[in-house]
Parts: structure tokens; sequence; C-alpha cells
């Protein structure tokens, strides 16, 4: 059976419908978080403080790891770490800083 | 009775559309849906962030985001936010 999305022609209306494609959750937070890993990323905390770096790994609990990391206050760069870990508990968002 | 509809199903058909997520602080972000878990973290794309302060209402633009179910509150669907009343 094609998949092309065409409508099915007379002679195969015997047959029972395909059924539905499976629901692709493209957009899914795990497919985000595949796609996020090693880019760089900006997560803001629940406080409103900002770390910005290479995203290297995380886990389920949004327990992240990040390289190269500038914190940011109010838009202004406070400290930098060569290496930072995050408890994903404080975590408010993960956004890509750049195109995925 | 047969028609049913879970609040999560309802999240699932605004997919690839606006939606307006109301945080449990006094914190806002609208844009479109990509998707969610089965904790309603969510996945948004083209965000504005609207953070209300004592000083107004602070807005950021953001790209792909993956925000944390943990501090979401409510969510509207095929709403602009905060500004499109």
């Amino acid at each position: 059976m094609d998949e092309s999305p065409r409508p099915p022609s007379p002679s195969r209306q015997s047959q029972s419908p395909p059924p539905p494609p499976p629901q692709s959750h493209t957009g899914s937070p795990t497919d985000f978080l595949k796609g996020v890993v090693g880019k760089r990323v900006v997560v803001r905390l629940t406080s409103g403080v900002d770390y910005r770096g290479v995203l290297s790994c995380l886990d389920g609990f949004m327990n992240i790891a990040l390289e190269q990391t500038e914190e940011h206050v109010n838009g202004v760069i406070t400290n930098r770490y060569g290496d930072t870990f995050v408890r994903g508990n404080n975590v408010l968002y993960i956004s890509a800083a750049e195109p995925l | 009775m047969a028609s049913q509809i879970l609040p999560l199903e309802l999240i699932d058909k605004c997919i690839g559309s606006k939606i307006w997520v109301i945080m449990k602080s006094e914190r806002e972000f609208t844009g479109t849906l990509l998707g969610f878990d089965d904790y309603v973290n969510i996945v948004l794309e083209d965000v504005t962030e609207f953070e209300t302060t004592a000083q107004g209402v602070k807005k950021t633009k953001l790209a792909q985001t993956l925000l944390n179910g943990s501090n979401i509150a409510m969510l509207i669907p095929g709403s602009d936010g905060p500004e499109s009343s």
C-alpha cells in the first residue's frame, strides 16, 4: 500500500481504510531536548536568573550540565563559569539560542 | 456519554496553533504549541514571555523553548496572550 496522500481509487474501496498514521510528536519535549544538546541555550530559573551556554547533557528531571556558561541577572553578565550543573527543580525553561 | 474528552486531548488538538500559558507566578508565555508530555512540560515556538513586575510588563522574545510543567498554572488555547483582548 503506498502512502501517498491521494484518495483511494474505487478499486481499493473494498479494503478497510488504512489506519491513521501514528501520531508523530516531532515537537515533544523529548524530541526538543534531543535536538538541542550541543547547541547554545538559555536556561532561565524560576528566580529569573539566566544561564547562557552550550548544553552538554541533561536528564528527565531537567537537571542540566552547561559549558561556557554566562550568568545573566537583569540582562547583565554577572559571572562566567566553565562548567555548570543546574538542578532541575529550579529550571523555568530551556530555550534554543541558535537555530536548531 | 460516549464523547467524553480528556483535558490533555484538548491540548493535543491545539498542537500547531497558538496558545497562552499562565504560570503560577506573575509570568505568562505565548507561542505556537509544538508538543507536550504527560507532565505537561510544553514545547513552544516563536515565544513571547511576559513578566509582570512593579516596573511594568517586561517582554522577551524566544525561539523554540521547553517550558517546565511544574510551574504552569493554566493553558488558554487559540489565544495570542495578554495583549490580544
